[in-house]
Order: C-alpha cells, then sequence, then structure tokens
C-alpha cells in the first residue's frame, strides 16, 4: 500500500481489511472510514522477544496498529516526511525517524557494532544514534521523518558517500558504513573546520540525507 | 570554477574539480569524491581582516572546502537563493551568508542605523567580485527591484541581503502613540533609494522595532 504525498508534511494511506499498519502513536491527523487504532505493545512484531530486544536496544518507540477500512492522514511535528518504496531491500532507519509502515514489512534491530566493529559504536556515540537502529525489510512502503527536506544520493562501488552523521536520515541496500574522523591538532585547541567526523557509506545503495543538522 | 546548483530548495549542491569555496563551519551535509575541510580564521581576510571582524562584531567562522566530486551543503533547513556576482558587491549579514565561490572577497562595511535596529551590529559583510554566492533565508526570499523612481522601504528584521547601488536610510516611525504603548508595531523601517536588489525574506528576525 504506497503512501500518497498530500504535501511535504503529510502523507495519506489506505487502510483495506486485512492488511495492517503501523504508525508512530499519535501521529494521526485525521481518517475517514471505519478505522481503528491500538497501541502495540509488542512495537511491531517479533512478538514477547522483539519487545524486549528492543527495549534492552533501547530503539523502542511507541507504536499503534491500524487496522479496518478507509484512508488515514499521518503527521508529525510539523517535520518533513520522505516516502520510501522498498521492493526487498532492508532500510536501516532511526525508530525514532519512523511514521508509519506497511505492516507486511519485516522489523528488526541491528546493532552497529556489528558493522565496523568498535568504531561503528563509536559512530553511534557521536551521531547521538545509540549502538542499535531499526531495520525494514521487504515489499512495502516507509514514511520517513526528517527536519528539513530530503535528498537520495545514490551510493556506487566507485563512489562512496560521506555523510555528516547529523544529518545522516536513512539508508538502504547493500552498504557499509564507517566513521571516518579527520580530527587533527586544530579540532583539538577548538579551531576545527566543524566537520570532524563523518560517515562514510560505501557499496551499492542510496543513502537520505535532511537538509539540516539538528535532530527532530 | 565551482559550479552551484540547488537541489530542492534547501539544499545547496556544488561540483568541484579541484577548485575551492568558501563556506559556513560545519554546513557540510554530504560530499562524494575527496574533499578537504579547513577552518580559516576570522573569515580568511588574513590578520586584518581578522582583527576588523573582531572589532565590529561581526563575526564568521568560514571554512575552506577543496577537493573533487560534489559538496552538499545545508543549515537549519533554511532555504537557499544563488546570487549571482558579476564585479558588483553584495551586503549581506554574516549569519545569512552560506557558501561563496573562493575567488569572491569578502570583508566588512560600516551600516549605519540600519544594524542597531536589526539587533545585528552596526557592521555588515560584503562580497564582491565575479563569481557565485549561496544566502539562507527563513521561508523562499523574494528580490525586490529598487530604481530611482521606486524606492524600497523594508522591515529591518525581513532584510537579508542586497546588491547595486543602493543608499539606505533609517525611518523611524515611533511617535508619543508608541510611547504609551499605542503603536502600530511597524516602528522601523529602512528606506532604500537608488539603483538595486534587495533581498527580503517572509520572516522577521526578533529586533527591537518589532517590539514597538
Amino acid at each position: 500500500m504506497p503512501f500518497r504525498e498530500i504535501n511535504s508534511k503529510m502523507v495519506e494511506a489506505q487502510v483495506v481489511p486485512g492488511q495492517r499498519m503501523f504508525s508512530q502513536r499519535g501521529a494521526m491527523l485525521a481518517y475517514r472510514g471505519d478505522v481503528s487504532f491500538t497501541p502495540s505493545l509488542t512495537g511491531g512484531q517479533g512478538g514477547v522477544m522483539g519487545m524486549i530486544g528492543r527495549r534492552v536496544a533501547n530503539e523502542q518507540t511507541p507504536l499503534m496498529t491500524v487496522e479496518g477500512s478507509g484512508t488515514v492522514m499521518f503527521g508529525h511535528g510539523g517535520h518533513h516526511i520522505q516516502v520510501i518504496n522498498l521492493t526487498g531491500e532492508t532500510l536501516y532507519v532511526e525508530a525514532d525517524r519512523l511514521l508509519a509502515f506497511d505492516g507486511t514489512l519485516q522489523q528488526g534491530t541491528m546493532f552497529m557494532g556489528s558493522q565496523g566493529g568498535v568504531m561503528g559504536m563509536v559512530r553511534g556515540q557521536v551521531s547521538g544514534q545509540g549502538l542499535f537502529t531499526t531495520t525494514l525489510k521487504g515489499h512495502g512502503s516507509v514514511a520517513v521523518m526528517a527536519h528539513g527536506g530530503v535528498i537520495e544520493l545514490p551510493i556506487t562501488p566507485n563512489r562512496p558517500v560521506h555523510v555528516d552523521p547529523q544529518a545522516y536520515v536513512a539508508h538502504h541496500g547493500d552498504v557499509r558504513n564507517k566513521l571516518s574522523t579527520a580530527l587533527g591538532w586544530r579540532d583539538m585547541v577548538g579551531r576545527g573546520s566543524g566537520e570532524a567526523f563523518q560517515l562514510e557509506l560505501s557499496g551499492q545503495g542510496a543513502v537520505y540525507v535532511q537538509a539540516s543538522e539538528e535532530k527532530l | 570554477m565551482a559550479q552551484f546548483r540547488l537541489q530542492g530548495s534547501k539544499v545547496l549542491a556544488v561540483d568541484l574539480t579541484g577548485d575551492a569555496v568558501k563556506a559556513k563551519n560545519g554546513s557540510m551535509v554530504a560530499y562524494d569524491g575527496q574533499m578537504a575541510f579547513k577552518k580559516m580564521s576570522g573569515g580568511g581576510e588574513g590578520l586584518r581582516g581578522m582583527v576588523t571582524r573582531r572589532l565590529t562584531g561581526e563575526q564568521m567562522t568560514v571554512m575552506e572546502v577543496q577537493g573533487h566530486g560534489t559538496c552538499f551543503f545545508a543549515d537549519r533547513a533554511s532555504e537557499i537563493n544563488l546570487v549571482n556576482l558579476r564585479g558588483e558587491k553584495l551586503y549581506v549579514e554574516s549569519s545569512n551568508l552560506l557558501c561563496t565561490d573562493a575567488g569572491l572577497r569578502t570583508g566588512t562595511t560600516f551600516t549605519g542605523l540600519r544594524g542597531a535596529s536589526t539587533g545585528n551590529g552596526l557592521f555588515t559583510t560584503t562580497v564582491e567580485g565575479s563569481g557565485q554566492a549561496a544566502i539562507v533565508s527563513d521561508g523562499p526570499a523574494v528580490v525586490l527591484r529598487v530604481s530611482a523612481q521606486y524606492p524600497l522601504s523594508v522591515d529591518p528584521g525581513a532584510y537579508i541581503a542586497h546588491t547595486g547601488n543602493l543608499q539606505q536610510s533609517f525611518q523611524s516611525g515611533v511617535t508619543f502613540r508608541t510611547l504609551i504603548g499605542e503603536g502600530s508595531g511597524e516602528a522601523f523601517q529602512i528606506r532604500f533609494e537608488g539603483e538595486g536588489l534587495v533581498y527580503v525574506q517572509p520572516s522577521e528576525r526578533n529586533t527591537v522595532g518589532g517590539d514597538i
């Protein structure tokens, strides 16, 4: 079920019987038809183990299940919304940036340390995003929030992309990420260019970058 | 020369082929290719410029970005406007200046009373030469033409930049009514006369004038 973008800050989703979707709790703006919203204690799929996993990983954003038949409009905090359509690949995104997504997508959490080892963990700390990130896999649509507009940058094997950790929103594809530092003595004495840390993404896929260095 | 283009209205993409640009410190959001970031102390105008900036309070923290590839800049989701300079001078508040071609000269100039009313100080930044510059605004900016027959008055909080041969004067509508709290809320304006362009944003910074 694709999301329809009403404007840059609102999306509309069709809900049909037998198919459910998840959204951040409280993100519904309006709806038509017969739709029910129930808090999702397990945070989507994965059952109790998934719930515990998310608790431990601190990647839990209160979610709700949206079911019934009708159309629902979503939006949150006046943030810019980017719709990403997945065709089998895995999307990596911070849980608090997720606005809504298809229930058919498989949810999981990934330990950042497993990509790039210790630097992967440092990455989470530097970017303030924690040690875990949420993954969504399968065929379906995801609505992701960002501060300001979002640009999509392709990553190809010969062209890695470097991203400011604060401006990073999400990425998909077969992508490795590592934290690269350009820390010189100038940064130590407080005369740096302000670009001491960068996230280097290489492989095949795409990265979404927001037009701002502010968190949500 | 570095090629400036907009990706959407809030992200500036600069294509570099070994050349350099000057940008606001920390405004890079992403890049591909090879880039080097170097802080330029005091706005990159040498010792004299640094001292002037210190004295005038028109501080700018600027970095020089040099490399091969595309570098993306953005600043707190502000709208970005491209300005093409062909030898003329751009007057802009340093906080609104995002990126300039490295070949452009930057300096400071005295603005008179306008600065005091905008809360931006008495000095403003100038950009001069031939090349491109990018300025940020809160909301999409409009460019208004000023000619001999058509002078323009602007709210100090909404003014962001101007080019051309313009004289500015400060207009005040402060009367007895203002003092007893019955003002219109538009006590101060800057009046531009001459030939040139003025960039105005659809938003007002907090200024002294806004409270009166």
